[in-house]
């Protein structure tokens, strides 16, 4: 820091946070929440310490096995370890998530930004873009990629980005309309302070606490669109393992095991059910305009 | 705790008796302790009044007594008596009878307190549900209640919403809300702050007349004194979650005993007659509510503090018949008491400014309309105007060095004029120049050089700083833009905050972490950064209270005079304007009626609407109670200009020539500017 004297605010600022996370802990919801993301992640990040075997051996012995003290949770057809696979699935859920998510952030936060504070004409030209995209049905416009395109992780990526942004974008611009007018940034404006250093210094920090809400409530939906399309065999290519993928193998199977349906099935309600809580705790925890008495 | 010596009050005759009530409001950072063994009565029929600054806990008395305390306060100690019950004791059925039919409230701000989407109809019949009487003698009852209030055509409006009504309307039917049931008593909560000079005045009236007519009792809370000395009968000075002082109104004004209750009265700005440029100020700060103080609460900021007053905790001690205060001055031997700040430093030699210097800033018939509708409205409906004027031929000037006080009720366009002078307001006609170069047409970029020598201070202390920037930041932000590289930062920083008198160790802080009056010293700093020739201030006292607004204005005051600063400073408060103007001019519905030197209009006003403002002012003086309203009605809608002189309809003194054309701007022997056909002096 600096020379100055500062000692009280930074430390009043940190107790601020500790306040928070404590109040997130202490809710329920927010725990479970926590703990079932954190799951998550230890388990796509250490998924070679985690998993048990190679996700692509196979094992044709133990074919279509049940769970076993070998194989956690049963085997598929080809006998490969249904829970490695699942472990090895969480990644390509991650992936998707985190750049999808990460990437639809910066552009929703731009074009919002862009949409709220510049011209009218900019504004109505980018919500008629924006309602035209989220107009599209998600899973017929990936059909119509794909069969342009062919199948492809990146182009799940693609489809993922495209359609969240809209969504983010609207957010933004509402959050800076409402800025926009407000005394702060016509006392910006009166220092004679540029609309970039306004956009970035002034109302970015202002608008990205609501997004980052937003996004950890949209995973869950990544992560169950991704899923989906490679349920229907257009995401991620076999022999990649992804949770759509094997739910997919498992739904060809169901009437010899369902063993794959079901280790498939429990994470991906798990990390739905884990950031919708985190979310949810998060959102009651630093909005403002909830929970508070007069 | 101990129990205060009380007047001897007969029992009974108190409809209200609150003892030792204890407040707490839990918070992230510990405990809050608001209220802490407050003891008060309400005696039957009169009219009290909770005077004190904000974290006084005035407020908290009354949403306590109503059971409505936020979420995270509770009552720790204490009860609250009304009509022989405690109320904190009520349950859930008990209370909501309690509340509005026993207990009426008027709201400060009635557009947030009413609500939007239910007709008044409604509204009072929601209120009335408990009443035994057919639908139509309630609306019949509702209706009076309207036009008793002042509610022109109360049985057609009665079927509007809100949004429909004026602001003082609003109010008025908020009164006649909390007195639909004619309860015992009704609490107001800073009924007039809201609302505009000549409304208080009307609204201060009403509630004496209605307190008359329906024998209510009725507890008035408010921050200002001009408002209590005006209407109440008993007053009650708290200070930091405590009753420092109570008694009756006259004898607590001709007597404050309290230290603080005195450092108040002198405060106020409307108490000082003469035009004083240095206004008195209590130094230093409420203490932490955290970790009350042990002994007297307003120690470190009392100027006859001694060696008991940092041990012991005063009792109420008898300062006069039925009046009592919280200091040990009154105990024993009777020290005499000075006036409470230092009294104002004499009137430094005001630097005389020549008639004949150019004007820094110059004005020209300048012209400001908003549009309403878009060009296919207007197309589809050929009749109705798809703009609003809001400044109509605005000229001025501005001499160097000068303070020029622009005077108004809202939406009389003196933010507007503020602002368009700024280039921050698009200007429809007519012309600005700063130094002799004119500044409408110019584009964004070729202000911005300009804008180092323009400052504005914005109304809102605390909103008008980005609120994720610590005040450091906040402060170099204009160095930033228009000077990068300009040395060393810290240094620059400190030199900023020590030039405002703002505590080093706040730089780091962040703005909703600030006080107003240090937000507004932050407001300050941002504009004096870059050493400006002109500043313009938009309220700049705004949501300060009244201990604090001496401290800004002082302030300002001595900078000006440090860095030969032009204000312009655009306030609808005329105490405190006058005070730091050299000249004034008065704006109503974009018009400028009257403009010359503030001394001068102060003494004699020329125009009906000024004299009405300088009479409108309450003034901290029961003595010197108004009798009559000074004016009546409200400002227009500027969408529906009047025929001929735009104020007519409210002018005690309107002909038909008023009525039919427009004054033109005359000026008068002393050299005043007014507009109107007959000004009150030649």
């Amino acid at each position: 820091m600096s020379a100055i004297p500062s000692d009280s605010a930074p430390a009043r600022r940190e107790a601020e946070g500790w306040i928070k996370l404590r109040r997130l802990l202490a809710n329920w919801q927010g725990m479970t929440g926590l703990v079932l993301v954190l799951l998550f992640f230890a388990s796509a990040i250490f998924a070679p310490l985690v998993a048990t075997h190679d996700p692509f051996a196979l094992d044709i012995p133990a074919r279509l096995s049940g769970p076993t003290l070998e194989h956690w949770a049963g085997t598929d057809q080809l006998g490969r370890d249904t829970y490695s696979r699942v472990i090895y699935g969480g990644r390509v859920a991650l992936q998707v998530a985190a750049i999808g998510i990460s990437v639809s952030l910066v552009f929703g936060l731009l074009l919002g930004m862009l949409a709220g504070f510049g011209p009218r004409w900019l504004d109505n030209f980018l919500l008629l873009l924006f309602d035209v995209v989220r107009s599209f049905p998600t899973i017929v416009m990936a059909l119509a990629a794909v069969a342009l395109l062919g199948p492809s992780l990146n182009l799940v990526l693609a489809i993922v980005i495209v359609t969240t942004i809209p969504g983010y974008a609207r957010l933004v611009r509402t959050a800076t309309l409402a800025l926009k007018n407000t005394e702060f940034i016509l006392a910006e404006r009166a220092l004679g302070v540029g609309t970039a250093r306004i956009l970035w210094r002034h109302v970015t920090p202002n608008v990205i606490g609501p997004m980052f809400i937003l996004a950890a409530m949209d995973v869950p939906v990544v992560v169950t669109v991704e899923a989906g399309l490679s349920f229907l065999g257009l995401g991620v290519l076999p022999p990649t393992a992804s949770w759509g993928s094997i739910l997919n193998e498992g739904y060809l199977l169901i009437r010899e095991t369902p063993w794959p349906v079901v280790a498939a099935g429990v994470p991906l309600v798990l990390t739905t059910l884990g950031f919708t809580f985190l979310g949810e705790a998060l959102r009651d925890i630093f909005d403002p305009r909830l929970g508070k008495g007069r | 705790m101990m129990d205060a010596p009380r007047p001897d009050h007969q029992l009974g005759d108190n409809l209200v008796e609150i003892r030792d009530l204890s407040v707490t409001f839990e918070t992230g950072r510990g405990p809050v302790r608001a209220l802490r063994n407050v003891n008060l009565d309400v005696p039957r029929g009169r009219i009290l009044g909770i005077v004190g600054e904000s974290g006084s806990g005035k407020s908290t008395v009354i949403w306590a007594m109503l059971r409505l305390l936020a979420e995270n306060g509770a009552v720790t100690g204490g009860r609250i008596d009304f009509n022989g019950r405690d109320l904190l004791q009520l349950d859930a059925d008990a209370l909501r009878a309690f509340r509005g039919a026993q207990a009426g409230v008027v709201f400060q701000d009635p557009m947030t307190s009413q609500i939007p989407v239910k007709s008044y109809l409604q509204q009072f019949l929601d209120i009335a549900y408990r009443q035994k009487a057919s639908r139509a003698e309630k609306i019949a009852h509702a209706i009076a209640m309207m036009r008793r209030v002042g509610i022109p055509d109360p049985e057609q409006r009665i079927a509007q919403f809100p949004h429909q009504f004026s602001g003082g309307m609003r109010q008025r039917t908020g009164i006649a809300m909390a007195l639909l049931m004619h309860p015992d008593l009704v609490i107001a909560d800073e009924p007039t702050t809201a609302l505009d000079v000549t409304m208080e005045a009307q609204v201060i009236h009403l509630l004496r007349e209605l307190q008359r007519e329906f024998q209510t009792t009725m507890m008035i809370v408010s921050h200002n004194l001009g408002l209590v000395a005006e209407l109440c009968d008993e007053i009650v000075v708290m200070y930091a979650g405590e009753v420092v002082e109570r008694g009756d109104i006259q004898s607590v004004f001709a007597n404050p005993s309290h230290p603080y209750t005195r450092a108040l009265i002198d405060c106020d700005p409307a108490r000082v007659l003469e035009r004083t440029r240095i206004l008195p100020t209590i130094p230093g700060e409420l203490p932490n509510l955290r970790h009350p103080p042990r002994a007297c609460v307003f120690v470190d900021r009392c100027p006859h503090a001694f060696a008991r007053c940092r041990e012991e905790k005063p009792r109420l001690n008898k300062a006069d018949e039925g009046h009592v205060a919280a200091c040990h001055l009154l105990d024993g031997v009777r020290p005499v008491m000075h006036a409470a700040a230092p009294a104002p430093a004499q009137d430094e030699v005001v630097p005389a400014i020549a008639g004949d210097v150019a004007p820094l800033v110059a004005v020209r018939n300048l012209a400001v309309s908003f549009q309403v509708r878009g060009p296919v409205a207007a197309l589809l409906n050929p009749g109705l105007k798809t703009s609003i004027d809001i400044l109509v031929d605005v000229s001025l000037d501005l001499k160097p060095g000068e303070t020029l006080g622009l005077v108004g009720e809202s939406g009389s366009g003196k933010t507007t004029l503020g602002r368009a002078m700024l280039g921050l307001v698009k200007a429809q006609a007519g012309s600005v120049t700063f130094k002799g170069r004119e500044l409408i047409g110019l584009g964004e970029g070729e202000l911005r050089p300009l804008r180092q020598n323009m400052a504005m201070m914005f109304q809102d202390p605390i909103g008008s700083l980005s609120p994720r920037q610590t005040v450091k930041s906040l402060i170099l932000e204009p160095f930033d833009v228009h000077r990068p590289a300009s040395g060393n930062r810290d240094a620059l920083a400190v030199r900023l905050a020590d030039m405002v008198n703002l505590p080093r160790d706040l730089l780091a802080r962040y703005p909703h972490q600030l006080s107003g009056g240090q937000a507004r010293r932050v407001g300050v700093a941002r504009a004096l950064a870059l050493e400006p020739d002109l500043i313009i201030a938009d309220e700049p006292t705004a949501g300060l209270d009244v201990s604090v607004q001496g401290d800004v204005l002082n302030l300002m005051r001595r900078l000006q005079t440090e860095h030969g600063l032009t204000y312009l400073i655009i306030s609808h408060n005329l105490p405190v304007v006058r005070h730091i103007s050299d000249r004034l001019a008065i704006m109503y519905l974009g018009r400028i009626i009257e403009m010359g030197d503030a001394t001068a209009i102060f003494a004699r006003p020329a125009h009906p609407y000024t004299r009405a403002l300088v009479d409108g002012i309450p003034r901290p003086d029961p003595t010197q109670r108004r009798r009559l309203v000074s004016i009546e009605g409200e400002v227009p809608s500027i969408a529906r200009r009047p025929q001929g002189c735009e104020f007519n309809a409210r002018c005690p003194h309107a002909t038909d020539l008023c009525r039919a054309e427009m004054p033109a701007q005359q000026t008068l022997g002393d050299g005043r500017m007014v507009r109107c056909h007959y000004p009150l002096i030649d």
